[in-house]
């Protein structure tokens, strides 16, 4: 690598040059260069030389089992998925980890502030950052190359599908090298945010995408697995007998498309456009923070923007599950098949009798609760980012007071966030009863109309939460505004699950009302009151308890907003006596 | 070329710094001097545009550092009181960095990279990994690099503290040489004798706040309005105690011993009557070998501004 600043190296970004100049020099070029080829080298070969070797097949005739004839063409199919499993290591989880670390490590020694003061522009430093960090996984990454081209000519695959993988996998791995860098930037401790980073890059990129088997399809494609089935199952069909491939042909169907409103998209075009989406926003997150590392991750507005979008994918993503069962993933091959049909065997004056009952009620249940969930989370998120503590509060007052306003702008980090809370709240019902009521219309999933308390009783529910979300975000700092959560949402939960186990169906009223704390829990009850549930004689406990959730979250909501608007008057109460002894 | 007007930080419930105002003027050297968690560091990274303050305004040449912190942060040459380096990086790879990201020419950065090291005694360490320097040579890679986009505004937190005596003297006479060039120049330190001989004007921060503050030999002289006198005798000559207790401007700080040879006392009186009172010492019969006041320094200021004496 060349390390003298002449030539075209010299005009590279300064930051990709100190990555490269850090992390490449001569020895680390031969150690971690032959460590990469003995890694890809074993992986692959192995791979194709099991691959290339004749299969045994079983001629029914001769009733003799004969091997075929060597194929190399099988040797590089197989070989393949385990070379790009070998690059997404090097890139996702290697190059993942040295964002992160890199970005925590220099903010907390302080490097990063000499960067910050440097006149670079800040998509400079991003882009520097991105593309210097991880210089040597990106060197790793380079030296398996040689192997793809091998399989692409070897295995007959076709080049522009492959050059398409590897655009999505590209895009998949700046999507998590940028989340990382992101995080690294926005927690304020910084030896917690290579923590929180890893944390944030899984959940997001790992357990969030679970969630598109349940009819959420747009989560699934935040990872490449979509279109790595979608684009290349067929592709990697091997040579042969038939029976082989099945696991490949199942997977190239059940991935082929994604619905989507009323139209279907591809698994690849539907990864850009949701990875290009994330990756726009933690963009513009991170030229935020290099901007000015006082300001929040985002501003009120783009938070409004955030949610939109989110619950524009939610609908779209749930269109044509909520007005005719169909789905990708997972959930759409159950409503497909018969995953979710009851056989009932009922003894009668005529003999027994048996019947088929379908039950899908639970899809919607499913739905209707990971749907409000989702985004009771993201409104979390939002509301941690955009509501303003203490201290930033009685900063735009005095800021405000210093500019002759009246007021805290509207629209400002330091306004307090009830106007968020409207906005979200309004927000949420329009997701709700579009889908609820394709829901009913369709006929597929309630056998009569499931009442207005269906509609309402959510959402109320909803709003409730993000009034007092935003009370304990502004009225305590981090660590408060956390523990409330985790323990009047999780503690309840842990609770139900002891007197559950320990004493069974005695306890199950109490569980229902207790439960229903919890807000996942209760709009699980809220989804699940027009069904029968079978729960017999504790059917109206489970009903009761979507009340008794949305009472007790109205209750806190009134408490702490009534004490926090109470505490701000006494804030600025104080603010105006600091501002008259000032005055000469 | 630095205002800093009713300066406030907060950090959660703490005030770190509370109401502080001052002004540095172009070419001057000012230092800030105080006790551990007085706000020295946190006044020079809001002026660095490292820290957004709770109130108050900052103008560096005019320019405010919280509306318009970009078009500051170029004025500026920023180094922090731990020396943070690339420890992968060689030293001239370290300056040439932020020559680089400051946007010099292919062509001009070599010879601001050498322009550096050489200022500050660093050629020859230049192919040297900087994880492989000590704190002292750490401090001084650092203070290259804040030099190398020559900044007319230098903010140097504790520039000295880790520095051997002989680094020490360079740099005081690094710092000089900038000074004289016109560089405006805040700098923190603990070490106060160094301040004596470099700063043009000092503030005293005490608990965020600014207990003294302007130019240096006029805080001084304001902070310690009576002279010491350092009197030496070829021999012992008790005539003298009596002498100096019976005058009315004389005041021994102590116990009066009429033995030894070598005397301090405070006197209140104008510098004729210093004259005049040597005059009659000597007439007297005193055998004086030396006469001379002990000029109050910085440290003596600083110590009575934190046993509470000064305001």
């Amino acid at each position: 690598m060349n390390n003298d600043s002449s030539g075209g190296f010299a005009e590279l970004n300064p930051l990709i040059r100190k990555g490269i100049r850090e992390r490449l020099r001569m020895k680390q070029i031969i150690a971690w260069g032959l460590l990469t080829l003995i890694l890809t080298s074993f992986t692959y070969l192995t791979a194709y030389l099991e691959g290339s070797d004749g299969q045994w097949n079983y001629d029914e005739k001769s009733e003799i089992w004969e091997k075929g004839e060597p194929s190399p063409v099988n040797g590089a199919r197989k070989a393949f998925p385990w070379l790009l499993g070998v690059q997404g290591f090097i890139l996702m989880f290697l190059g993942t980890g040295r964002m992160a670390g890199g970005t925590a490590e220099e903010r907390e020694t302080g490097l990063l502030d000499y960067q910050r003061m440097t006149p670079m522009r800040p998509h400079s430093k991003i882009i520097g950052y991105l593309f210097g960090l991880p210089a040597r996984e990106y060197f790793m990454f380079a030296l398996t190359l040689p192997f793809l081209i091998h399989a692409i000519v070897v295995g007959e695959l076709s080049p522009g599908k492959v050059f398409h993988l590897y655009g999505v996998f590209l895009s998949c791995v700046m999507l998590y090298h940028l989340t990382a860098h992101v995080t690294g930037l926005i927690v304020s401790k910084p030896r917690a945010a290579s923590w929180v980073s890893r944390m944030v890059v899984l959940g997001l990129y790992v357990f969030l995408p679970g969630l598109g088997q349940a009819g959420f399809s747009f989560l699934s494609f935040l990872t490449l697995l979509p279109t790595y089935f979608g684009l290349m199952s067929e592709e990697l069909i091997l040579v042969g007998p038939q029976n082989l491939n099945m696991w490949h042909q199942e997977m190239a169907t059940f991935w082929t498309e994604v619905p989507f409103f009323e139209t279907t998209l591809s698994p690849a075009f539907f990864s850009v456009m949701m990875q290009g989406l994330l990756l726009a926003g933690l963009f513009a997150t991170a030229h935020r923070k290099w901007r000015n590392e006082a300001l929040t991750a985002f501003s009120k507005p783009a938070g409004i923007g955030l949610f939109l979008l989110l619950q524009f994918l939610l609908i779209g993503s749930l269109w044509q599950l909520s007005g005719n069962g169909n789905a990708s993933g997972l959930l759409g091959s159950a409503i497909s098949g018969d995953k979710f049909d009851e056989n009932l065997i009922q003894e009668t004056e005529n003999g027994i009798v048996r019947a088929t009952v379908r039950r899908t009620g639970w899809v919607v249940i499913s739905v209707q609760t990971i749907l409000f969930s989702l985004s009771l989370g993201a409104s979390v998120l939002i509301l941690n980012v955009t509501c303003p503590t203490r201290h930033q509060y009685l900063k735009g007052k005095r800021r405000s007071a210093k500019l002759g306003l009246q007021d805290i702008p509207l629209w400002a980090d330091e306004k307090p966030g009830w106007l968020m809370v409207l906005c979200l709240a309004l927000i949420m019902p329009f997701t709700h009863f579009a889908l609820l009521t394709r829901a009913v219309d369709s006929g597929l999933y309630f056998e009569e109309f499931p009442g207005m308390e269906a509609y309402i009783l959510p959402c109320v529910l909803f709003a409730a939460c993000l009034t007092y979300i935003r009370a304990a975000r502004e009225k305590w700092f981090t660590v408060g505004f956390w523990g409330f959560l985790g323990l009047l949402w999780i503690t309840p939960l842990l609770a139900c699950m002891v007197l559950a186990v320990g004493w069974e169906e005695e306890v199950f009223d109490v569980v229902f009302h207790l439960g229903s704390l919890s807000p996942p829990f209760a709009f699980f009850e809220i989804a699940g009151s027009p069904h029968d549930m079978s729960l017999g004689i504790h059917e109206d406990a489970f009903k009761k308890g979507a009340f008794v959730g949305t009472f007790i979250a109205c209750a806190i909501a009134i408490w702490l907003s009534l004490g926090q608007f109470l505490r701000r008057r006494n804030w600025d109460k104080g603010e105006k006596n600091i501002a008259v002894s000032r005055e000469p | 070329m630095i205002e800093v007007r009713d300066l406030k930080v907060y950090y959660g419930d703490n005030v770190a710094v509370d109401g502080l105002s001052f002004e540095v003027k172009k070419g001057e050297v000012y230092g800030l001097i105080g006790p551990n968690g007085a706000g020295k560091t946190t006044t020079i990274k809001a002026i660095a545009t490292l820290l957004e303050p709770t109130y108050g305004e900052i103008l560096v040449d005019g320019i405010s550092a919280l509306h318009e912190p970009e078009n500051v942060q170029g004025m500026l040459g920023y180094m922090p009181d731990f020396p943070p380096v690339y420890d992968d990086l060689r030293v001239d790879e370290f300056v040439e960095l932020f020559a680089s990201a400051y946007g010099a020419t292919t062509e001009k950065r070599r010879a601001e990279v050498d322009r550096c090291l050489a200022a500050t005694n660093l050629e020859d360490k230049r192919k040297v990994l900087c994880k492989t320097l000590s704190r002292g040579m750490k401090q001084r890679a650092l203070l290259a690099k804040t030099l190398v986009h020559d900044p007319p505004v230098l903010l140097l937190d504790e520039p000295a503290a880790n520095l051997d005596p002989k680094a020490r003297i360079d740099l005081r006479n690094l710092l000089k040489s900038l000074a004289k060039d016109g560089k405006t120049i805040l700098v923190s330190s603990h070490v106060l004798t160094e301040l004596q001989d470099l700063c043009d004007s000092i503030g005293i921060m005490r608990e965020g706040k600014m207990v003294v503050n302007g130019n240096l030999q006029e805080v001084v002289e304001r902070a310690t309005p009576t002279k010491t006198i350092l009197m030496e005798l070829l021999h012992p000559f008790p005539q003298t105690h009596g002498f100096l207790i019976a005058h009315p401007s004389a005041h021994f700080t102590g116990e009066v011993d009429e033995s030894p040879t070598l005397i301090e006392f405070t006197f209140d009186g104008d510098n004729e009557e210093v004259a005049n009172l040597l005059r009659a010492l000597v007439e007297l019969g005193a055998p004086v070998k030396s006469f001379h006041e002990r000029k109050a320094d910085v440290e003596s200021l600083f110590l009575s501004v934190e046993s509470g004496e000064q305001p």
